[in-house]
């Protein structure tokens, strides 16, 4: 590879539970690189340990020992408002659960992140309302979380995540609690500003189908990579194929 | 099923301690309000004006009506920890009968337990805060007793019976609901509506129903009772309509200034407004309990700043003595007296001779009042002429012993008084820069004198030493009704806020929690915090102070003083104590969501 990767995740450990407690390894030892720009998969069964690796990419967890580079910037050990200003700049988040602030209107989650980082306020609404035409939500900037759909929801949060234009995106199952249009919508979306944009992302799921999206997936299991598919010229269709079949051998 | 109840009880024990500890503090406070309004006799005894009692009566009224809306506050706070697990039981296909039985003997259970206990904390309450005003304010307190079965069972039958009312409430609430919809309560929409007819015609309605309050409040001498019942109803209305018309409003300005562009700041406003409706009511109840307190406190204080002023006006001198000794002219001269003198006389059983010439040389002061007000006066300067027309002149028997204080004054001169026979008396009089400052050596003083029984007095009011005494013992009731009500309503004040704003914590905490992992600073996440209780706090107590400066016209019938006098004093204090509880609720509350 030419190019330094945007993520690389340096044998990571994490082991729950105290010394002499009983304890438990969710995570034995796991690496690998994402490039930039690159739209990468992490599958595995409940339990396989899909959501920790996220979580301490996402720096909202330690691990026990290995480290995580994100723009050439180890993230395990930060603490307080370093921490607090690398999530803010360096990446976004999309959540199963959407985790919209439902006391505020769309735009006013979608701007939050830059609110955040006292950007002054002339500059906030061009940026909201660029990245909500690109997403397609700016007719509902002015709705309530609770008056949007599910998949309206997951598009301002994804809106969100995007607006401080961050080094890489993390979405966990962010498919989940859609339905299949709209779920394909925003895979489709993502596609989209993986391609247009070159936004590297970062996608769990256990489900095969938002897997079929990926450029390369990463197998997990017991908190370890099994085995990693890449597509390369597949067409989604073979390559979902592809995982389906990975998918029945692997869980054996 | 009582397990399962159990079990989610200890789950959420948190919440459960905020209620409980809420409806304790409610309802020990409600019973150390009625420990003063039922006690007759304290009343009767303390009160130089029949009104007292029916003030009391209205103060109960109003009382009710805020445990009515506590209550309401707490069972839907109750309800709403309730309602995912009681839909959980019918989904699991619990009878609608049993999950009723269990509603009901819960709302109860807790409602008489923390009755009870808060009666209990009451009667501790009301012993400890007596025990410290009457030791810091030197006071006396006749017919007073903490417990006061009559205030106990009043407490009692309101608490239950209104908890009786809530259960059959919630028994409706839960059982006519489906089971889906009680998992999802919690989603439910809140777009800020705005009305402006509405908004307006009810901020008219407010500002008017205000002003007919203020009126009344200024009007009492000609209104009588009816004055304080249309304030009560006209200022409670009125401050509920003005929240809830331009709370709303003042959230959606805010939020067009750049300032709220930035850092939490628009998170803030929005919480705010998200919670508008529910806080409308609790915000007029704490502006309403905060005029009260303060005005309580306020008045309490007035009466107290009321007697060293009554006393100086009643007498130009602190203390006098009859044929002091020599070691007591010492401690007199050590006093450093600003005005001395020094009178002979020579009484006979029915007349007091004194020598002219004394007077001539030192004149006798004594205080006038001027003007309408029985509170300003003046010194003057009187020789023995003078003195002889004065209307004051009864200032110098006063302080005369008592045996010589019904006596007729005659003024002789040198040589006619040197012809009587009887033996010769000295009357030493004098007064200090600050009479307050020198109780204890005026004690000694006294004590010695009534030992000698030169000069023993015994109900005089002549010497502001004497004075202070009297009016003391008169204000006192007055005083400790004010600071005592002042606390419970500042008691009841804090409970309500905090309980309010604590039951919204559940929700608060995953909002935090959301913003902690967009990257939002700690600190970011504090100031959020601080700005979003502060101003829970500032409103109402913005509007109390508001009120408590109109409500205090209502005492210009009882006290002498202006009750704006030294206003800033009580203010202080208040705004401390206040402070204190902006504090207390924060950390609470951080701990809580952070």
């Amino acid at each position: 590879m030419p190019t330094t990767p945007i993520m690389t995740v340096a044998d990571l450990h994490k082991t729950y539970g105290k010394a002499g407690s009983k304890q438990y390894e969710a995570l034995k030892g796991i690496d690998f690189d994402v490039q930039p720009g690159e739209f990468v998969g992490i599958m595995g069964a409940s339990g396989s340990g899909k959501t920790t690796l996220l979580n301490m990419l996402a720096t909202l967890d330690q691990p026990t020992s290995g480290e995580v580079t994100i723009h050439q910037q180890p993230i395990t050990h930060l603490k307080g408002n370093q921490l607090a200003d690398f999530r803010a700049k360096e990446i976004g988040f999309i959540f199963q659960d959407f985790n919209l602030l439902e006391t505020m209107t769309a735009y006013e989650n979608i701007a939050l992140p830059l609110m955040l980082q006292n950007v002054a306020s002339k500059k906030i609404r061009p940026a909201v309302e660029q990245v909500a035409t690109q997403l397609g939500i700016n007719d509902f900037l002015t709705n309530y979380p609770n008056e949007l759909s599910g998949g309206q929801k997951q598009r301002v949060a994804a809106a969100r995540a995007l607006i401080n234009e961050p080094a890489i995106l993390f979405g966990d199952e962010p498919t989940g609690a859609l339905d299949s249009k709209s779920a394909r919508e925003l895979l489709d979306m993502f596609t989209k500003i993986n391609q247009e944009q070159a936004v590297s992302i970062l996608l769990v799921t256990h489900d095969p189908f938002s897997a079929s999206y990926c450029q390369r997936i990463l197998f997990i299991k017991d908190g370890k990579i099994g085995q990693e598919l890449r597509r390369d010229q597949l067409s989604r269709r073979d390559f979902y194929q592809q995982i389906l079949d990975t998918l029945g051998t692997f869980e054996q | 099923m009582f397990k399962l109840a159990l079990s989610s009880f200890k789950h959420r024990w948190r919440d459960y301690l905020v209620l409980f500890s809420g409806l304790v503090m409610s309802s020990a406070i409600f019973y150390m309000f009625e420990a003063l309004a039922t006690n007759k006799d304290f009343l009767k005894q303390n009160s130089m004006i029949s009104m007292i009692g029916y003030v009391f009566q209205f103060g109960s009224v109003l009382l009710t009506i805020i445990t009515l809306v506590y209550i309401g506050y707490a069972n839907s706070f109750l309800l709403s920890m309730r309602k995912r697990d009681y839909g959980l039981f019918m989904l699991v296909g619990a009878r609608k009968g049993k999950i009723g039985q269990l509603i009901w003997l819960e709302t109860l259970l807790v409602g008489i337990l923390a009755t009870i206990i808060g009666i209990l904390l009451g009667t501790g309450l009301t012993t400890g805060v007596s025990h410290l005003l009457v030791q810091t304010l030197d006071l006396t307190l006749k017919h007073f007793s903490a417990w006061y079965t009559t205030a106990a069972l009043v407490t009692l039958v309101l608490y239950v019976g209104l908890f009786l009312i809530a259960g059959l409430f919630n028994l409706i609430a839960l059982t006519k609901t489906p089971a889906l919809k009680l998992l999802h309560s919690n989603d439910q929409p809140n777009r800020p509506q705005l009305h402006p007819v509405r908004q307006i015609i009810e901020v008219l309605v407010g500002v008017i129903s205000i002003g007919i309050g203020y009126w009344a409040m200024s009007h009492l001498i000609d209104l009588q009772l009816a004055g304080i019942g249309i304030a009560l109803v006209t200022i409670v209305l009125g401050t509920y309509l003005l929240f809830n018309a331009v709370f709303v409003w003042l959230v959606v300005l805010l939020k067009r200034f750049n300032w709220a562009q930035r850092g939490l700041n628009r998170f803030t406003l929005s919480q705010l407004s998200f919670r508008i409706r529910n806080y409308t009511k609790i915000l007029s109840i704490v502006a309403m309990l905060f005029a009260l307190a303060l005005g309580a406190i306020t008045t309490g204080m007035g009466f107290h700043q009321q007697v060293p002023l009554m006393a100086q006006g009643g007498s130009a001198y602190d203390l006098s003595l009859v044929n002091p000794t020599k070691a007591q002219q010492k401690t007199v001269n050590q006093l450093k007296p600003i005005r001395q003198a020094t009178y002979r006389y020579k009484a006979t059983t029915k007349v007091i001779y004194y020598n002219a010439a004394d007077f001539n040389q030192q004149p006798f002061y004594t205080t006038h009042t001027i003007g309408k007000k029985q509170m300003s006066f003046k010194l003057v300067k009187n020789n023995a002429q003078q003195l002889k027309k004065s209307f004051y002149n009864y200032q110098l028997g006063d302080l005369q012993a008592t045996v010589n204080i019904n006596k007729k004054a005659v003024f002789l001169s040198a040589k006619a008084y040197h012809q009587l026979k009887q033996p010769e008396m000295q009357l030493v009089v004098f007064a200090t820069k600050d009479f307050q400052k020198h109780f204890t050596t005026f004690k000694h003083l006294t004590k010695q004198q009534a030992k000698r029984s030169v000069n023993t007095r015994i109900g005089a009011t002549g010497g502001r030493y004497y004075g202070y005494q009297v009016f003391n013992g008169m204000y006192s009731g007055l005083e400790f009704m004010g600071f005592f009500l002042g606390v419970a309503f500042l008691a009841m004040l804090a409970s309500c806020l905090m309980f309010k704003i604590l039951s919204g914590a559940a929700a608060d905490r995953q909002r935090y929690r959301m913003l902690d992992k967009l990257g939002t600073t700690r600190s970011q996440l504090k100031k959020a915090l601080r700005q979003e209780i502060a101003v829970l706090f500032i409103l109402p107590g913005l509007v109390g102070i508001v009120h408590v400066l109109f409500g205090l016209q209502m005492f210009k019938i009882i006290m002498v003083t202006s009750p704006y006098q030294g206003i800033w004093l009580p203010f202080g204090i208040f705004a401390i104590l206040y402070l204190g509880y902006y504090w207390l609720t924060l950390k609470i509350y951080q701990r809580l969501v952070l």
